[in-house]
C-alpha cells in the first residue's frame, strides 16, 4: 500500500435552475485542465427547476502523471465530516449541508452567497415563515472551519451572469484547489455561452476571496410614509410618549391623515393619550402605536383606490418589470370585491340587514363583483380616483362604525392587561396582528381574534389567571391562530387553555 | 428529442478509434452500444437513463449513417418486445428503461423473451433508481434476472469498466443465447470520466426473414424445453464465459483470514471505506483481498470457492432487500463444504444505500475492530451534533411544479372546489402533477404507477359513496391510462372523474416527445388526439378546459363531481409545458425584437402597500416566482407577496385572485417593446389626462 493521500472533496449545493451542475463543469473541466484526477457526479432527478440539489466533485491533489500509471478510485458520495469545501447558491442551502454532518468544523471551507430563496413552507405561513437567518449563519459558523459569505445574487445581478459564475470566481480566489485561477477562468470561455457576463461575475467572486467583499446593501427595505399636511402639528403632540414609541407614532400619524383627515390622525394621537395614562411602558406604547395605526387605516374599497392611483406607484411598476424608457407599460388590475367589501361602504342601517340576509341565506361569502380595471387607461384610473375620492364617505360607513367599536374593545382590552402587567399588554396588542387582509382573509383574522379575545384576552386581563399561564395562553392562541387557514390549530390550542385553566 | 439540443454529446458519439471520451456514465454506454454494433436500440424514458434514448433521438444523422434503428416505445413493455429482433435473427440490440418500475411493466415481454432466449446480442441498460434521489419504489431489479433467467451486470462505476461490460454483455448474451440486464445505479449514470474509444460498427446487413420454428415460440411445449436449456445449456455457457473472460475481478491483499465480496456497483464506496478504516489506500490497494461481481447474476460456484476457501470469514456487501446474493452464496458453499463464514446483513443494514459511512460500521462490525467501532462511532456522534446546530428543522426543498406550470392552477382549482364541496378522494399518479402531493396543495391518497390513477380509483366510489377524482398526465394516458383506466372504466360502467393534464411532452424526464405531442417537425402527419380518442372509445361527459382558467376549472370539477348520473367524466387541462413553451417563445421573441417588431412582455406583480401578507395566494400556488420579501410599511412585519422577475407571466396569479376573491393586491403588467407609433400616441393621451387627473387630486 502507498501512503498516498485522499482526495479533496466537494459539494456544490443548488437548486435546479441555478446552474449547479454547469458550475460543476467547470470545476471538473478545470481540474482536467490542470493533469488531475477528478470526478463528479449528481442527483438531479426530475427535471424540475426548484428542488435541492446537490453535485459531488472528487479532486486527487497529486497530479495524474506522478501517479505513475496507477488511477485514484473516487466516491460517488461525500461522507459525513470529510468534505473539504462546500459550495451553496444560497443561505439555507449552505446550512443544510452543514448540518446534514457533511462539514467538518476545522477542515471544512464554505462558500455561499447570503441570500434567501424561500422555501414553499417558509411562503405559505399566513403570518412569517421565514427560518431565522441569524441561525442559519450561525449553524454555518459552528460547523465550518473557515468562510466566504456575501450576497452573491446581487453580484451577479451587477454583473449580469447568474450565481454560479461569481460562486466560480469565489472557488478560484479560496486557493483550496490545487488549480491555477486562470485554468477556472479559461472554462468561462471555453463554454462560449454568455462569456462577458460571466466572466464579470467570476471576477467579483475573485476579488471576494481575495478580501474585497461587496459591502452589503444599506438601504433599508421600509418606505416611510411620505409627509402630509396636517401631520405635523400632530406629531408635535406626540411628546408623551417615549422616545420608542414616539418615532412609530409619528409614522401612524402621517399614516392616518393621509388615509382621512386631521381629524382622524388627532383621533389616534388622542387614542395613545388615554393609553399612555394607564401605562408609561414603552413596549406596550410602541406596540399599541403600531398596531392602532394599521388597525384604524382598515383596508377598504376606498384605501386600495387610493393606493392603486398613487402617483408613486406607476414607477415603482415601472421599475420592477425593467421597463425601459419610452416603452408604454399598460397595467391591469384584478378586483373583486365581495359583498361584505361593498356593504362595508353603505350606511350601517342599509348593510346591516343586507349582511343578515346574506350570513342566513348562505351566500355571503359567494357574492362577488370580479373585474379586471386598466389601472392606467383613462377610464380605469377615472373609475379608481372616483372611489378614492369616497374618503369623506367613509366616516358615515358600516365598516368604519364597527371598526371603531372593535378599535375601542381591543385598546380597553390592551389597557387593562397593561394595568396587571406590561409583558401583557404587549401580548394583547400583538393580537391585532391577527386582523388583516381583505375577503375571506379578513373574516377569518376577524373572527379567529373575537374567539381568542371572548376565550383568552377577557380572562386574562381581568387578572383571574396567573401571569404566566395568561402570558402564554394569550401567545399561544395567536400562534395557534396563524398555524392554519382552516382554524384546526386554534380550536385544539383553545380546547386546551380551557382545560388548563379549569384544572 | 427532448429538453435540449445533444450536438455536444453527438459529437462523442461519433468518435474514432483511440480517442479519448469524456463524460458521463449514461452516455459512455450510448457509445459502447454504437461500439458494438447495435443494429437496433429502443426504451423509455426515465431517470437516470433518458439521457440514451434522447441523445439517440437526436443523432438521426449519425444513426442512418450505421444503419441503427431507433424506437422511442410508448412505454417498457414495447421496448422490451423490441428485443424479438435479437429473437429470430443474429442481430445486437437494446432497450433502456428506469428500474425497478420499467422492468415490471417489462416483464411479460422479458418472460417471453427469456424463454426461447436470443440468438443476437440483446442487451437491457436499466436505471437502477435506488437510494439517497430516487424517485419510486425501492425494490432491487435483481429479482427478475433471477426468475426468467436473464444475466445481470453490475460494473464497477468507472467509465472503463462500464463499457468493457457493455461490450463483453453483448458476447456474454450471444455465447449463452441469453438477454443480459446492465445495471446502473443513479449515481454512477451521471458519473463523469473518461475511456480511450473505439470505432463505431455499423448494424447488421439486411437479412432474410426467418424459417418458421415453433421451437423458437414462448408456447408450449416448446417452453418446457425452454425451461431445461436455461439450467442445462444457458448457464453453464454463461458460467464458463464468465470465468474465461475474467468479467469478475480479484483484487488480491495482504490478509488471508478474510474477504470481502462486493456488488460491482458498490465498489468506489467499499474502497472508500476501507481507506477510512486505513485497510486501503486511494489508488486501490487493499489488505483485505476483495471479489468484485460485474456480474451478479449467475454466480460462478468455481470462482466463489476459489476466493473463499481457506478464509474464516467473507463479507457480502450487497444493496437493499433480500439479500439474493448472501443467500445463493450461502447456498453455494454449503454444497461446497466450505466451512468459511458468510456474512453480510448480520453486520450491514438491511434496507438503504450503502454510503462509505454505512459500510464503515459494517466493516467494523465484520473484522470486529475497535478502532473502527469507534469510527462508526464518531461518524454517528457527528452527524448527531451537526444536526444540533440548528434548534428548528430545515423545510425540504423538494422538486416542485416550475414557473408558470400549467398544472398547478388544475391543483389551485382542486383546492377550491373541495374547500366548497368537502374533501375527496384524490388518486394521483406518476409525472409532474406527482408534485400536487406536496405543499400548499397536498392531496392524493394513492400513487399505484405509471398511468394507473383511474384504475386505481374503481373501487373507490363504492367505498366512500362519492365520485373520486383521478389525476393524470398525458404522457400516463398513452403509457397505460387508456387501457387499464379508461377503456377498464368505460367496459366496468365505473363512475368517477379523470383529470388529464395535456402538456403535451413527458415532462418530468425532460419533456419528450410522446403520441399525441404537436410540436413543430414532429409526427404532424400522424397526431393523435387525447379528446377525439375518448370520444371514439365512448365517453359521453368530456370537458376540455384552458388549465390556466382557474375559476372555469374550479365550476367544472364541482359539476364533474358532484353532478347527477353515473358514468366517467374526464376534464382535459389543456396547458403545454412551460419549460417547452418558454424555450420555443423565448427564441421567437429575441428574433422579432431583433428584427423591430412590436413585443409584449407580461409581467405580474403586487402592490406591497396593499398586501397584508397572508399569503393565502402561496397557498394556492406555491409558485417559485411567487415569494415573500420584507413588509416596506414602516408599521408592519410580515413578509408581503412579490413576484421576482423570472415570472413568465402565466397569469394563474390573476386566475387565482379572481377565482378565490383574495385581495386586489395583484397586477399584470404588459411591457409593449418596439412601440408603434400608436402606442406611443395613446400612451402619451394616457399620461396627459392621468397626471391630470393626478393633479387635481393633490390641489
Amino acid at each position: 500500500m502507498s501512503p498516498i493521500s485522499r482526495p479533496l472533496c466537494l459539494v456544490v449545493a443548488a437548486m435546479g435552475g441555478e446552474g449547479g451542475g454547469v458550475l460543476t463543469d467547470w470545476i471538473v473541466e478545470a481540474a482536467n485542465a490542470s493533469g488531475l484526477a477528478v470526478q463528479s457526479t449528481s442527483v438531479p432527478g426530475v427535471a424540475q427547476r426548484t428542488g435541492a440539489t446537490t453535485y459531488y466533485v472528487e479532486i486527487f491533489p497529486t497530479p495524474l502523471a506522478e501517479l505513475g500509471g496507477a488511477e485514484p478510485i473516487l466516491a460517488l458520495s461525500p461522507s459525513l465530516g470529510e468534505v473539504d469545501l462546500i459550495v451553496a447558491t444560497e443561505l439555507m442551502e449552505a446550512a443544510r449541508s452543514v448540518t446534514r454532518g457533511w462539514s467538518d468544523p476545522e477542515r471544512t471551507h464554505l462558500i455561499a452567497s447570503t441570500h434567501r430563496v424561500h422555501a414553499v413552507a417558509e411562503k405559505m405561513e399566513m403570518g412569517d415563515g421565514r427560518y431565522d437567518e441569524e441561525q442559519l449563519q450561525a449553524a454555518i459558523v459552528a460547523g465550518t472551519g473557515g468562510r466566504l459569505l456575501f450576497d452573491m445574487e446581487q453580484a451577479a445581478k451587477s454583473a449580469g451572469c447568474i450565481v454560479n459564475a461569481v460562486l466560480l470566481g469565489a472557488v478560484a480566489g479560496s486557493g483550496l484547489l490545487p488549480i491555477a485561477p486562470e485554468t477556472f477562468e479559461e472554462q468561462i470561455v471555453a463554454g462560449g455561452k454568455a462569456v462577458e457576463s460571466n466572466l464579470r461575475g467570476f471576477r467579483l467572486g475573485l476579488q471576494a476571496a481575495r478580501g474585497d467583499i461587496p459591502a452589503p446593501s444599506a438601504v433599508s427595505h421600509k418606505r416611510p410614509h411620505p409627509p402630509v399636511a396636517g401631520a405635523e402639528i400632530l406629531m408635535e403632540r406626540l411628546a408623551f410618549l417615549p422616545a420608542g414609541a414616539r418615532a412609530v407614532a409619528e409614522e401612524g400619524a402621517k399614516r392616518l391623515v393621509a388615509y382621512q383627515d386631521a381629524r382622524y390622525g388627532r383621533l389616534y394621537v388622542e387614542r395613545l393619550d388615554a393609553l399612555a395614562a394607564i401605562t408609561g411602558d414603552e413596549a406596550v406604547l410602541a406596540r399599541v402605536a403600531k398596531h392602532l395605526a394599521v388597525r384604524m387605516s382598515f383596508e377598504d374599497v376606498i384605501q386600495v383606490a387610493r393606493l392603486k392611483t398613487d402617483p408613486a406607484r406607476l414607477d415603482r411598476i415601472r421599475a420592477e418589470v425593467a421597463a425601459r424608457p419610452g416603452q408604454p407599460v399598460v397595467v391591469r388590475d384584478f378586483l373583486k370585491p365581495g359583498l361584505e367589501e361593498v356593504c362595508a361602504l353603505l350606511p350601517g342601517f342599509v348593510a346591516r340587514p343586507i349582511l343578515a340576509a346574506a350570513h342566513r341565506g348562505g351566500w355571503a361569502g359567494k357574492a362577488a363583483w370580479g373585474r379586471q380595471i386598466n389601472a392606467n387607461g383613462i377610464f380605469g384610473f377615472a373609475t379608481m380616483r372616483l372611489l378614492a375620492g369616497l374618503k369623506p364617505w367613509r366616516r358615515h360607513s358600516h365598516r368604519f362604525v364597527q371598526e371603531q367599536a372593535g378599535i375601542e374593545d381591543w385598546l380597553a382590552a390592551v389597557g387593562s392587561a397593561a394595568r396587571l402587567s406590561p409583558a401583557l399588554g404587549v401580548e394583547v396588542a400583538e393580537c391585532a396582528r391577527l386582523i388583516k387582509g381583505y375577503g375571506g382573509t379578513w373574516t377569518r383574522g376577524m373572527s379567529n381574534f373575537q374567539r381568542i379575545r371572548d376565550a383568552v384576552i377577557a380572562p386574562a386581563a381581568t387578572g383571574i389567571w396567573p401571569l404566566a399561564f395568561a402570558l402564554d395562553a394569550v401567545a399561544n392562541a395567536r400562534a395557534a391562530a396563524l398555524a392554519d387557514p382552516e382554524g384546526k390549530g386554534l380550536e385544539r390550542t383553545l380546547a386546551a387553555i380551557r382545560e388548563k385553566a379549569a384544572a | 428529442m427532448a429538453e435540449r439540443s445533444f450536438q455536444h454529446e453527438i459529437g462523442l458519439l461519433r468518435l474514432g478509434e483511440g480517442e479519448t471520451f469524456r463524460g458521463e456514465g449514461i452516455l459512455a454506454v450510448t457509445k459502447a452500444l454504437l461500439q458494438s454494433g447495435v443494429t437496433y436500440v429502443g426504451g423509455y424514458q426515465g431517470a437516470p437513463v433518458s439521457h440514451l434514448m434522447d441523445v439517440l433521438i437526436d443523432a438521426e444523422d449519425l444513426l442512418a449513417e450505421l444503419g441503427v434503428h431507433v424506437e422511442a416505445a410508448t412505454n417498457e413493455a414495447g421496448a422490451a418486445a423490441l428485443l424479438a429482433a435479437s429473437l429470430a435473427y443474429p442481430v445486437r440490440g437494446a432497450v433502456t428503461w428506469k428500474s425497478v418500475v420499467g422492468t415490471n411493466v417489462a416483464s411479460d415481454a422479458l418472460s417471453n423473451l427469456a424463454s426461447p432466449g436470443v440468438i443476437g446480442g440483446a442487451l437491457i441498460i436499466i436505471g437502477e433508481d435506488y437510494g439517497d434521489g430516487a424517485s419510486v419504489i425501492q425494490e432491487r431489479s435483481h429479482a427478475f434476472a433471477m426468475k426468467s433467467s436473464l444475466w445481470l451486470l453490475d460494473p464497477r462505476p468507472h467509465l472503463p469498466s462500464i463499457v468493457h461490460m457493455v461490450e463483453q454483455g453483448f458476447e456474454l448474451s450471444e455465447a449463452s443465447n441469453t438477454p443480459v440486464m446492465v445495471e446502473l445505479r443513479i449515481k454512477a449514470c451521471h458519473v463523469t470520466g473518461s475511456f480511450q474509444t473505439k470505432a463505431n460498427r455499423a448494424g447488421a446487413k439486411l437479412q432474410a426473414p426467418a424459417a418458421f420454428d415453433y421451437g423458437r415460440l414462448s408456447h408450449p411445449p416448446s417452453t418446457f424445453a425452454h425451461e431445461v436449456a436455461k439450467v442445462e445449456s444457458r448457464l453453464p455457457a454463461a458460467r464458463a464465459f464468465i470465468r474465461e473472460h475474467k468479467l469478475n475481478e480479484v483484487f488480491p491483499g495482504s490478509r488471508s483470514d478474510v474477504g470481502i465480496i462486493v456488488q460491482g456497483g458498490l465498489y468506489n464506496s467499499l474502497m472508500r471505506a476501507l481507506a477510512k478504516l486505513g485497510l486501503a489506500d486511494a489508488l486501490g490497494n487493499s489488505q483485505i483481498p476483495i471479489y468484485c461481481l460485474n456480474v451478479t447474476w449467475p454466480l460462478v460456484p468455481e470462482e466463489v470457492a476459489e476466493f473463499c476457501a481457506g478464509k474464516n470469514a467473507v463479507l457480502m456487501v450487497e444493496e437493499g432487500t433480500p439479500e439474493y446474493l448472501e443467500q445463493s452464496l450461502s447456498l453455494m458453499m454449503r454444497q461446497a463444504d466450505i466451512q468459511t463464514r458468510l456474512h453480510g446483513k448480520d453486520c450491514l443494514p438491511q434496507a438503504g444505500e450503502y454510503t462509505a459511512d454505512v459500510l464503515v460500521a459494517g466493516l467494523a462490525r465484520f473484522l470486529e475492530s475497535g478502532p473502527g467501532r469507534q469510527l462508526a462511532a464518531d461518524t454517528e456522534a457527528r452527524a448527531r451534533t451537526a444536526a444540533t446546530l440548528l434548534d428548528a428543522p430545515l423545510p425540504g426543498r423538494p422538486p416542485g411544479f416550475c414557473t408558470g406550470c400549467p398544472e398547478r392552477p388544475v391543483f389551485s382549482a382542486l383546492k377550491l372546489a373541495q374547500q366548497e364541496i368537502g374533501q375527496t378522494h384524490v388518486a394521483a399518479d406518476i409525472g409532474c402533477h406527482s408534485f400536487g402531493t406536496l405543499p400548499p396543495f397536498s392531496m392524493g391518497n394513492s400513487i399505484l404507477g405509471f398511468g394507473m390513477s383511474l384504475a386505481s380509483a374503481a373501487a373507490i366510489s363504492s367505498v366512500t359513496g362519492k365520485r373520486p377524482v383521478a389525476v393524470m398526465g398525458d404522457g400516463g394516458f398513452w403509457h397505460n391510462g387508456i387501457i387499464s383506466g379508461v377503456a377498464g372504466s368505460l367496459f366496468n360502467k365505473g363512475d368517477g372523474v379523470l383529470v388529464i393534464l395535456q402538456n403535451g411532452y413527458t415532462s418530468a424526464t425532460g419533456q419528450q416527445f410522446m403520441p399525441s405531442t404537436l410540436a413543430e417537425g414532429h409526427r404532424n402527419e400522424t397526431p393523435m388526439d387525447i379528446e377525439k380518442t375518448l370520444k371514439v372509445m365512448g365517453v359521453k361527459w368530456l370537458r376540455t378546459v384552458r388549465s390556466y382558467s382557474v375559476a372555469t376549472m374550479r365550476e367544472t370539477l364541482k359539476e364533474a363531481i358532484r353532478g347527477a348520473g353515473k358514468g366517467l367524466r374526464v376534464i382535459i387541462a389543456d396547458g403545454e409545458c412551460q419549460l417547452a413553451r418558454q424555450r420555443r417563445v423565448k427564441a421567437e421573441d429575441a428574433a422579432r425584437l431583433k428584427a423591430g417588431e412590436r413585443v409584449i412582455r407580461v409581467r405580474y406583480g403586487v402592490d406591497d402597500d396593499i398586501c397584508s401578507g397572508d399569503h393565502a395566494c402561496i397557498r394556492l400556488s406555491g409558485c417559485p416566482s411567487l415569494t415573500i420579501k420584507p413588509n416596506p410599511d414602516p408599521l408592519r412585519d410580515d413578509p408581503v407577496a412579490s413576484v421576482i422577475p423570472s415570472c413568465v407571466g402565466c397569469g394563474l396569479c390573476g386566475e387565482v385572485a379572481h377565482a378565490a376573491a383574495l385581495c386586489p393586491s395583484f397586477w399584470r403588467a404588459e411591457v409593449i417593446q418596439n412601440p408603434t407609433r400608436f402606442d406611443l400616441w395613446l400612451d402619451g393621451l394616457r399620461r396627459r389626462v392621468i397626471g391630470w387627473m393626478q393633479g387635481r387630486a393633490r390641489a
